[in-house]
């Protein structure tokens, strides 16, 4: 068990290394550079562009700048190129505002995903399941910009709410209750579009997993046995079939920092996926590694979690 | 998969083999038998069917949209004739003869600019099914070599001298390229020399046995080089590299292609983890049949099913992150048409003009339908569990 933990450790301590040089190369080795972002600038002559250049380390071999940039990282001092804020520091301040819609639309899908993938698993090839599959490929298939769309036009047409930003602009009722009202408003529609694609894909996985369990032998003899049917699928089979779906706990973390950019592009709203997008456009190298180096972080304590869990879990596998 | 090892072990795993001894051919390939279990399945084969008619339209539609005169123009701009809704007439009064739609109607409205919806995804259309076929190719590709690299070569080991040479080889052509003639020339040689070393007999590297260390596997490293992949939130690193090259439709459809071949590499690994370990490998090696053609001729064919539909679904979420990567400005540069910017264009209009936000839209979700649903019809169809169960 200790030795597994180490070895994974310092497997993932590695993986992460790479990882690091190669989001840097990619950043850095791609045509262009952030001092040429606006040639047009008359503001931006020679000597303003050396200096440029040299308060961020441009002027340095890739090497020097990888070893300054992870250095400045890990102290906490890496700021970002274009308002001089801690990165850290922006990254955990969108991060909280992205936190409420990945935590509604989680719920969300858990919630609605097991329901359906249990019925459908139980009533195998009857018009529900049909019709629950049909609705998740098209619930995969369907571009995320354009569900947001539609389901704008439906809420702002149907309800009357402005949807568009965290809160209404100008908004002064009295009390708390509508202002809470407002802001879970604007919350839905971002939470459930992020929420569309996972009950697709857990439902069918719930639905699989069920399939798999209802046809073991255990679960044949509790029939022969003569118990009800409640109590054969939610007691017998269900129990078992839920074994994977512990370990998932761990690979939902990476979504801790991911933020949509396209939904919170649609939406205005000032989350993670926006900052990157921002950072994007702007060429904001340490706020781009920064995101990409955390998440990438997230990603690995995710497997390592996941993996810990199969193991607590299901003492048939032994690592 | 008409190679005639997929069509014999069927009928020796299934004990099909009648008294007599003599093993008799099944009366029906695999292809066959698959075939037949597909055509069971209504969604997947109306999936194959709007995947053909794509097709032929995305087909047509670069044929009927490109060239100097085209026959449907998708850049002409009529300013007068702005936001017209689907099927409106155009009005013969206000345009040039030139400037009329061929049709004289517009079949799918006009955009802010007058500009004809139907051409324009017609010209798009041409876009979607590229970027779709083009990305999953080199995908495929590139998982289809180091998946069975690792497979195949999985056990060999990796050595320090190994490292150096690539080092050393690296470096060379650095310095010859950037105008240290002599540096890399002499660096060159020395790698060279060194890859002769290391082919030569273990005795004749004896002297230098730091070389010979053994370090990690192949099989580690492509493994290691798919976990390192998989750290990066795909679509967010597809939009950093896009972002950061100038805007073509090659650069996407190989950035796609480029950060999209792990599930592939890891299939076919997968898949010729077993296969190696079948008699009829073992029986082309007892042959002397060369390595490559073990690989290509022998175990490829019958390690691609699991590849096709993981194709068939990457196709589908190729054309998905073209469409998100148009949509968000980064895609063809704008006087080509695609289904994503169409959509782009028209949102500002969305509740004045809906037809720009639902006709590609549609069109998006119908194809990518299309192609998960043939996607996982082909999975049932080719997956031996579900044969043998009916």
């Amino acid at each position: 068990m200790l030795a597994f933990l180490g070895r994974s450790a310092i497997q993932k301590l590695i993986t992460l290394f790479f990882v690091s040089v190669v989001s840097f190369l990619v950043i850095h080795l791609a045509p262009g550079e952030p001092s040429q972002i606006n040639p047009l600038n008359p503001k931006f002559t020679q000597e303003v562009l050396d200096r440029y250049r040299k308060e961020f380390h441009l002027d340095q071999p890739l090497q020097i700048q990888y070893l300054y940039f992870y250095r400045d990282l890990f102290s906490g001092k890496s700021v970002s190129w274009v308002d001089n804020r801690p990165v850290l520091e922006k990254i955990l301040e969108r991060t909280l505002n992205s936190l409420p819609l990945f935590i509604l639309g989680t719920l969300i899908t858990w919630t609605l995903s097991f329901p359906i993938g249990i019925r459908a698993a139980i009533q195998r090839g009857g018009l529900y399941d049909r019709t629950t599959t049909f609705f998740a490929y098209l619930l995969i298939s369907i571009p995320g910009f354009f569900f947001a769309y539609i389901l704008i036009i439906l809420v702002v047409r149907e309800f009357h709410v402005s949807v568009i930003g965290m809160d209404t602009f100008g908004l002064s009722a009295e009390g708390w209750a509508p202002p809470l009202m407002d802001r879970l408003w604007h919350m839905l529609l971002p939470s459930v579009l992020g929420a569309a694609g996972g009950i697709a894909v857990l439902s069918r996985y719930v639905r699989n997993q069920m399939l798999e369990v209802e046809n073991q032998d255990y679960v044949r003899t509790a029939k022969a046995k003569g118990l009800s049917a409640d109590k054969v699928h939610y007691k017998h089979a269900l129990r078992n079939a839920l074994l994977p779906f512990v370990t998932m706990f761990g690979l939902i973390l990476p979504g801790l920092i991911g933020g949509s950019v396209i939904i919170e592009s649609i939406f205005s709203w000032p989350g993670m996926g926006r900052l990157a997008y921002e950072a994007i456009l702007a060429r904001d190298y340490p706020v781009i590694l920064a995101d990409n180096f955390i998440s990438a972080i997230l990603v690995l304590v995710g497997t390592f979690i996941s993996d810990l869990l199969y193991m607590v879990v299901d003492p048939r596998i032994r690592l | 998969m008409t190679d005639p090892e997929i069509n014999r072990t069927p009928a020796l795993a299934d004990g099909t083999a009648p008294e007599g001894g003599m093993i008799e051919a099944p009366k029906r390939t695999i292809l066959q038998e698959s075939w037949a279990l597909f055509r069971k399945n209504r969604l997947a084969m109306a999936g194959m069917v709007i995947f053909i008619v794509f097709f032929i339209i995305a087909v047509i539609g670069v044929l009927l949209t490109t060239g100097r005169s085209p026959y449907f123009d998708a850049a002409q701009v009529r300013l007068q004739e702005k936001l017209l809704p689907p099927l409106a007439k155009a009005s013969l009064k206000n345009l040039h003869s030139d400037e009329v739609p061929r049709l004289g109607v517009y079949l799918l409205g006009t955009d802010e600019l007058g500009r004809d919806v139907f051409s324009r995804m017609l010209q798009g259309s041409w876009v979607s099914l590229t970027v779709g076929f083009v990305a999953v190719g080199i995908a495929i590709l590139i998982g289809v070599f180091l998946g069975g690299m690792a497979g195949f070569y999985g056990n060999y080991r990796i050595r320090t001298g190994h490292l150096l040479m690539l080092a050393l080889l690296g470096g060379g052509i650095y310095a010859l390229g950037s105008g240290k003639i002599v540096v890399g020339a002499a660096l060159t040689v020395l790698g060279t020399a060194l890859v002769g070393l290391l082919t030569m007999n273990r005795r004749v590297s004896i002297g230098l046995p730091f070389l010979l260390h053994n370090l990690f596997s192949v099989d580690v490293l492509i493994v290691g080089l798919v976990d390192i992949m998989l750290c990066f939130p795909s679509f967010f690193l597809i939009l950093t590299v896009v972002a950061l090259l100038p805007p073509s439709i090659y650069n996407i459809m190989a950035i796609i292609g480029l950060t999209s071949w792990m599930g592939a590499t890891r299939f076919v690994r997968a898949e010729f983890l077993s296969l190696r370990e079948r008699d009829f490998v073992t029986a082309a090696r007892a042959l002397g049949i060369s390595d490559w053609r073990i690989i290509f001729r022998h175990m490829v064919p019958n390690a691609m099913a699991p590849v096709f539909v993981s194709a068939t679904i990457g196709i589908a979420t190729a054309i998905l992150t073209e469409a998100g990567l148009s949509f968000l400005g980064f895609g063809v540069p704008p006087p080509h048409a695609t289904w994503g910017n169409i959509l782009s264009d028209g949102k500002d209009y969305i509740f004045d003009a809906p037809w720009l936000t639902f006709v590609p839209g549609f069109a998006i979700l119908v194809v990518v339908l299309a192609f998960n649903l043939f996607g996982e019809g082909l999975r049932d169809a080719l997956n031996p569990r579900l044969r043998e169960r009916r």
